[in-house]
């Protein structure tokens, strides 16, 4: 009787009610899309550092990793090092260049990646295999396009310029064994991994036995953090970063992401509680009469404020659902002008759905939603029977 | 007269081979590195390019503050600036440089000069100052297109909720709207009369909203100044911004008044009296008599 009432009264006002629910729908999407926006770069982000199983990075002490050009000198140091501690699976050494090659008379550039084919966790092949000779490498779709090659070809390829004479240094001749996706590139950029020790020789005096940095893989229920203490303490030349603390700096960079989110969607959550409560305090209003009849003939206080009540949240609850489907496609679109940040990785989601979030978004507007009928309806059932009774029937 | 020839030129090589007495460099620091580290003016502080390493002695001459470029603002990172020679020097750069500024005699002469340049350079190339712009402000292009987009979000939600709360204050007004629909004032004249009170809502709601605003920008560009370190200003209430929430709110405004208005007056005034018209079905318990 109760829910039957309660949907009479929304469905006597059609149009009214519609607009209700468009409008917490509008305001469910926002908040949902707000909430994905406030974890979802976390959490993408820690998916990607981890997506190899690397949990720490060794960077130059006092930076992170490509964050400046600095270097690890004496890289093979590090490894034999690293290499001592029982709790370590896996080294994997990384070193950053550029790579051009000549292409008629303009030259095709890409980031370089100096790496160890057997322990990489930068990419994935997607055709091929991995460089595992010296003068090998992969490249990614864009290089391949850019530089207008295929799998099996051989590249002439330098390492830098000599202005000075006028010449490429650095110069090799590297066969492509594969077409690689690269985990921590950005879209369209173009990117090549080789052996570190072709990279180094490469680059040439500058870079011998140096890397950028290195990633490290924790055996199996080893604790991660007392790896992390036992490298610092063994390497105390580096900086030893953690998934943990490579999210605390992502959060400082983006903190201006987290922070919108947090203000829109609260602003969100204010509009769909201040709509219902117009809607229901106006329509109590206008009942004024039907409920102090209720309550005359013995319906009790408390019944008639669950009625009303019923009323809010349901416009909240179809209003929410609806504001679900609403959200995830103005999330998709959201993240698809986001995704185009410069230098971002392309793995990266900036909304990230998680149901458990989602379902707490729409929790707290239902929430709201009944706050939002509480006031009115109580303030509604509480009028005194007869002065109401004679105001509402002489007008 | 030879032994002392010798003893002299036994004493110039002496100086020649003693190491010049040079005073330290100067360096200008950021002012936040400045801050955080203690660091005053006149202050001698060593510089190596790796930590621990041997390194320069240099001494503070000035602090220097960070540009309001948006390009640097969620990058933490200390600067310092110091003699070209004196960096080379100290990360062992050689005699490289990462990039030169070059100004043109001429706005007109630029073109060709980096015609000019990009003819004969080799491993670098020149390109115009506003073209690096733009390519260093794609980042804001990104959150600017962002923002667009919350914006237009936020105004169908506004609009929704202006059409809503219309709907309402005219449905409110039923039997008043009767009456005047009874007493021979036209559909029209009502429709006008809250058309205008529809428009002096919008009106003095976004007045209401611009203030809200200008005292939100003043609180942001507190807060994220303070956060990032930067005399950039994040949020800015411009004239023309001002106007366009204006005119948006009014025309929303009307266009949810008309729409509410006429669907009141399109309802004959007899069954807004007795509020038995086509949107009001009758309640369950109603139907059970």
């Amino acid at each position: 009787m109760l829910f039957r009432l309660a949907w009479a009264t929304l469905a006597r006002h059609r149009s009214r009610t519609l607009l209700a629910i468009l409008g917490v729908a509008v305001s469910a999407a926002m908040l949902l899309d707000m909430v994905m926006l406030s974890s979802g770069m976390r959490e993408s982000f820690r998916h990607l550092l981890l997506v190899r199983g690397f949990q720490l990075r060794l960077s130059p002490k006092g930076t992170l990793p490509f964050d400046t050009d600095a270097t690890i000198a004496d890289a093979s140091g590090v490894i034999r090092i690293l290499g001592g501690i029982p709790e370590i699976d896996a080294v994997s050494p990384v070193l950053g260049g550029q790579l051009h090659v000549a292409r008629g008379a303009t030259t095709v550039t890409a980031a370089a990646i100096g790496g160890d084919a057997a322990v990489q966790g930068d990419y994935e092949i997607t055709e091929g295999r991995e460089p595992v000779a010296p003068n090998e490498l992969v490249a990614s779709d864009d290089f391949i396009r850019a530089a207008g090659v295929r799998v099996g070809d051989t590249l002439s390829a330098a390492a830098g310029y000599d202005a000075q004479f006028r010449t490429f240094s650095g110069a090799r001749r590297l066969a492509l064994v594969g077409r690689a996706h690269f985990l921590y590139t950005a879209n369209e950029q173009r990117v090549v991994a080789l052996p570190l020790a072709t990279l180094q020789a490469m680059q040439g005096r500058a870079s011998h036995d140096r890397v950028s940095f290195f990633m490290v893989r924790a055996r199996e229920g080893a604790s991660v953090d007392s790896v992390l203490g036992r490298i610092e303490r063994a390497v105390p030349r580096v900086s030893v970063i953690s998934t943990e603390v490579a999210l605390r700096q992502v959060d400082e960079r983006l903190s201006y992401f987290r922070q919108l989110a947090f203000i829109l969607g609260s602003v969100s959550l204010g509009v769909g509680f201040l709509l219902v409560t117009t809607l229901v305090t106006v329509s109590v209003n206008e009942r004024l009469g039907e409920i102090v009849v209720m309550r005359a003939i013995g319906v009790a206080r408390g019944r008639v404020v669950l009625q009303i009540v019923l009323e809010g949240t349901a416009i909240m609850l179809v209003g929410a659902l609806a504001g679900l489907g609403l959200g995830m496609l103005t999330a998709r679109y959201l993240n698809s002008i986001l995704a185009s940040f410069p230098g971002l990785p392309a793995a990266i989601d900036f909304f990230l759905f998680q149901p458990r979030d989602a379902w707490a978004a729409l929790g707290m507007l239902v929430i709201a939603g009944i706050l939002a009928g509480i006031y009115p309806s109580w303030r509604g059932a509480s009028m005194p029977i007869a002065v109401t009774l004679r105001e509402e029937a002489v007008g | 007269m030879i032994v002392a020839l010798l003893a002299a030129v036994a004493l110039l090589q002496q100086i020649d081979s003693s190491p010049p007495h040079r005073p330290p460099r100067t360096i200008a620091v950021d002012e936040r590195l400045a801050v955080d580290a203690g660091v005053r003016l006149g202050d001698q502080l060593i510089v190596s390019r790796a930590p621990g390493g041997d390194g320069d002695t240099v001494v503070v001459s000035a602090f220097v503050r960070r540009r309001a470029d948006p390009s640097e603002v969620a990058r933490a990172e200390y600067r310092v600036r110091m003699h070209l020679g004196e960096l080379q020097s100290l990360i062992d750069y050689g005699d490289r440089v990462d990039r030169f500024a070059l100004s043109s005699v001429t706005p007109a002469t630029t073109d060709s000069a980096i015609r000019r340049i990009n003819g004969t350079a080799f491993g670098f190339q020149a390109y115009r100052s506003r073209d690096i712009a733009v390519e260093t402000s794609r980042t804001f292009l990104v959150v600017s297109r962002f923002h667009r987009a919350i914006g237009v979000i936020t105004i169908v939600a506004s609009a929704i909720f202006l059409l809503c709360i219309m709907l309402l204050k005219v449905d409110e007004r039923r039997r008043d709207v009767a009456a005047l629909r009874l007493m021979g004032i036209s559909a029209g004249s009502i429709t006008g009369s809250v058309m205008v009170e529809a428009a002096v809502v919008a009106v003095v709601g976004s007045g209401v909203g611009l203030a809200l605003g200008w005292v939100s920008t003043l609180i942001i560009n507190w807060h994220y100044r303070g956060v990032y370190r930067t005399p950039l200003a994040f949020a800015l209430v411009t004239p023309d911004i001002a106007l366009l929430a204006v005119t948006l709110s009014l025309v929303l405004g009307l266009l949810a008044g008309f729409a509410a208005a006429r669907r009141l007056v399109g309802m004959p005034p007899l069954e807004l009296l007795t509020g038995r018209h086509d949107d009001r079905r009758p309640l369950g318990v109603e139907r059970a008599r």
